[in-house]
């Protein structure tokens, strides 16, 4: 029989001090296109993306990058969408396309032992897509009817409000397409899109998964047909406001949707991952200030979270929750009373180790498995940084003091610098 | 249950509790799910759940259905001690406050507006189930039936919800990640040897009568299209033609090479989104077909294009290629699903709740069985009006 179990007794735990990272490799194919690959996890499946050009910086009309993205799938000079839908699903594949405002990607998921049979409709998607007539009116009015119907989400217009109003409309960050952009899109336009940022050409292409000789050689046999895509990156234009308010009324809702954040600096920044710590620690995790002041004190709502984004050219910060019409002003007294506490009082030792070890646990989960691996390696090719940026973090986490702390709060979250976005009853 | 995967430098705790909305009293829904709220609230001998755990570096969430409540926790593996005494200690006993009640039926009471009235279309569910089960206790959704019965929830009622239902032979725990079986066990003998079984006693609950006629309500609001929900009653998750349901229902809408995709969406363009999906319930579930309708296209007649599919697929059959699709498409799913170890650690105590702890490996097999007889002789007997409830959501303007 064992002792009587003490359960007041915290059980011993070690620090986070050593994290291995997985580390993608890469290899330049004799097309000169980065292959990048990450070989993990348990399971015989992979995972490919062709990382291409096609996103929304650079169209020159609303809804056109969006579109060419999804259209990639209807149809190409040799095969119908109906085709090219039911052969990848016949290897019980999946085949996506995703649209950002730096970029666009080309996603095919499968087992292991087909991907030899996936990837030349890959190849045949990026190079001969038609964009068949009837196949872009479907689109059009169904991403139509889509809008439509996310535009009655107070959450949905606060997003796009608030980043049209830090941003600016003209910024590829702040941009947003309206019911009425989908009717003027036309084949040509697609077509266009297509020949400029995707036909025959991508920025780089990232495996993951099981990935073997095998399945490298089959890639490079298959994708040495491309070129690579080495357009000129367009300057950006900027005009978004500074200490904007903006109330939307959505007459018909019970909740407030609640946006309140600035312009701020991106990756390239050293502050950035030390903003990240700040971040995490002001509403980044479920044991925020935030989170514990207005729904596990208060019971204000559901749940609050800030977060920090980085663009390739810029960079947002932002707190987002959604509370009863009522008690919307006491939430948002309270959102800015939490901020001025960051920039007038030291963080207290054990909020601040307590929010250290998350921050280094959330870092392992963030690289647990070959598709989180991927997506980690994904940021450091498009900033052009090496794994030294991940590891500095680390340290980063764990050398931080309050006191640079309590600078960073000064320097970037002065009340006179954000904004605050509301959709809900007035 | 324990996997060990060497790969990983986590390790999950994954508690599931045989408990779940349908064990709730008919005038007091949604308690399962704001127990579960509660249970992050502190415990006998901790004050604050959360924040141990995230000193440690871990992370917990849970979610309630209408069969079980589960809990899992995600922690560095050098640190998994640390998951085991929260968990224990929370099984133990609970610290019952009243501050913590009222705060969490507030945040819960937010949750239900933001998640089911604050939505367009997020009340359809509300308005379902209650048509389609008439005394099964899947009339009501986990969230509750109505704001009132959260409300309602005396500190009392927590006590007797805890007493009844958590304890270690309600209970399932699986640890999937960076760990010895030698030392799982070791740590489960630890903290869990010294709490005390309970006498569970259920409820019976009423079995729904099989449905004989078809049932049809319309109700109209502020949103821009017409939706339509069409879900009949199927098997259990455990009866043998389960595969064979979740078959006919990818062949039939699931994803783009799918019938009604081909045919109601871009063939005759009478929907914008169409799709199709089992609830997947231990009890008796259901197959829903559900979709938005193209603005303009009368209801009634993309209600008719829905069932001449299904007659089409009754009369004329399935071809062996198309069989095969759906086969090796449930293959991708289940191996996909199989990634990272929280995945993992929740399908094993899925699978034991089931009772067939065997499924976690042999799933593949059980979709490779189903023939394309069985695939028709499943439609004809449950895609038919008689056992289908419809509702029709339309637009106000």
């Amino acid at each position: 029989m064992n002792a009587v179990l003490n359960r007041l007794l915290v059980p011993s735990s070690k620090e986070l001090n050593n994290i291995k990272i997985i580390e993608g490799q890469t290899i330049t194919l004799s097309n000169n296109i980065d292959l990048h690959y990450i070989n993990a996890g348990t399971s015989e499946v992979l995972k490919l993306d062709l990382v291409c050009d096609g996103g929304i910086r650079n169209q020159t009309q609303n809804c056109i990058a969006t579109a060419t993205a999804a259209m990639l799938r209807e149809g190409t000079k040799n095969k119908s969408a109906e085709q090219i839908a039911e052969e990848l699903d016949f290897y019980g594949s999946y085949f996506q396309t995703h649209c950002t405002a730096d970029d666009s990607t080309i996603t095919l998921f499968c087992l292991k032992k087909h991907f030899a049979s996936c990837i030349p409709y890959i190849l045949d998607v990026i190079n001969d897509s038609v964009f068949p007539e009837n196949e872009l009116n479907i689109y059009k009015k169904n991403g139509q009817q889509r809008l439509m119907v996310n535009k009655q989400r107070n959450s949905f217009l606060v997003r796009r409000l608030f980043y049209s109003s830090v941003f600016g409309e003209k910024s590829p960050y702040g941009t947003f397409s309206e019911p009425e952009d989908y009717d003027n899109i036309s084949r040509e336009n697609v077509a266009n899109f297509f020949k400029y940022h995707y036909k025959n050409k991508v920025k780089y292409l990232l495996l993951s998964g099981s990935v073997d000789d095998s399945v490298i050689k089959a890639s490079e046999s298959v994708f040495k047909r491309l070129g690579k895509n080495i357009l000129e990156k367009k300057g950006l234009l900027s005009n978004g406001k500074i200490h904007d308010k903006f109330f939307f009324d959505n007459k018909d809702t019970v909740q407030s949707a609640i946006r309140i954040g600035r312009r701020i600096v991106n990756r390239t920044h050293p502050d950035f991952r030390k903003l990240q710590i700040l971040n995490m620690i002001l509403g980044g995790y479920f044991g925020s200030r935030l989170m514990k002041n207005l729904r596990e004190e208060k019971g204000l709502t559901y749940g609050i979270y800030s977060g920090m984004e980085s663009y390739i050219d810029d960079g947002c910060f932002f707190i987002e929750t959604e509370i009863n019409n009522e008690l919307r002003n006491q939430g948002i007294k309270e959102i800015y009373h939490e901020i001025s506490l960051l920039r007038n009082e030291l963080i207290g030792d054990s909020e601040l180790n307590l929010a250290k070890n998350y921050l280094l646990g959330s870092f392992l989960r963030s690289i647990d498995g070959p598709f989180s691996l991927a997506d980690r390696h994904k940021i450091l090719v498009d900033f052009g940084f090496g794994y030294d940026y991940y590891y500095e973090f680390i340290n980063m986490i764990n050398q931080i003091k309050s006191v640079e702390l309590r600078d960073l709060a000064n320097q970037y979250l002065k009340e006179k610098d954000l904004s605050e976005i509301i959709v809900g009853k007035r | 249950m324990h996997h060990e995967d060497t790969s990983s430098q986590l390790c999950v705790l994954n508690t599931l509790y045989r408990v779940g909305s349908k064990d709730e009293n008919p005038d007091h829904t949604g308690f399962a799910h704001l127990f579960e709220h509660l249970m992050f609230g502190g415990s006998i001998n901790i004050k604050e759940f959360d924040s141990e755990l995230q000193k440690v570096g871990g992370e917990s969430n849970a979610f309630t259905s209408n069969d079980i409540t589960n809990y899992y926790v995600t922690l560095p593996a050098n640190n998994v001690e640390t998951g085991f005494w929260l968990e224990s200690d929370r099984m133990l006993s609970l610290n019952f406050s009243q501050e913590s009640l009222d705060v969490q039926k507030s945040v819960v009471i937010e949750e239900f507006k933001e998640r089911y009235l604050n939505q367009p279309y997020g009340d359809i569910w509300l308005k379902l189930l209650p048509l389609v089960y008439k005394v099964h206790p899947y009339r009501w959704p986990t969230i509750g039936k109505e704001i009132s019965h959260i409300d309602n929830s005396t500190l009392e009622d927590v006590k007797a919800f805890f007493k009844r239902f958590y304890c270690p032979n309600n209970a399932i725990l699986s640890v999937v990640g960076n760990i010895t079986f030698a030392k799982t066990k070791e740590l489960v003998e630890k903290w869990y040897n010294d709490i005390p079984s309970k006498n569970i006693i259920r409820e019976p609950f009423s079995q729904e009568p099989k449905q004989i006629s078809s049932q049809k309500e319309t109700f109209t609001a502020n949103v821009p299209l017409d939706v339509i929900v069409k879900a009949y009653h199927c098997c259990k998750r455990m009866h043998k033609d389960y595969y064979t349901t979740d078959l006919l229902c990818d062949i039939l809408g699931t994803g783009r090479s799918s019938r009604l995709y081909n045919s109601l969406v871009k063939g005759k363009q009478l929907f914008s989104e169409l799709d199709c999906y089992l609830t997947g319930d231990i009890e008796t579930g259901l197959f829903i077909i559900e979709g938005k309708a193209i603005s303009g296209v009368n209801i009634n007649e993309a209600e008719a294009a829905i069932i001449d599919e299904i007659e089409r697929l009754i009369n004329k059959g399935i071809s062996i290629d198309e069989l095969q699709k759906v086969k090796n498409k449930a293959e991708t799913n289940i191996k996909f699903n199989d990634l990272g170890v929280l995945n993992k650690a929740m399908k094993l105590a899925y699978c034991e709740v089931l009772g067939e702890i065997n499924l976690m490996n042999t799933e593949v097999d059980q979709y490779t069985l189903v023939k394309n007889s069985d695939i028709v002789s499943i439609a004809k007997e449950i895609l038919n009006e008689n056992n289908c409830s419809t509702i029709y959501y339309l637009s106000k303007k």
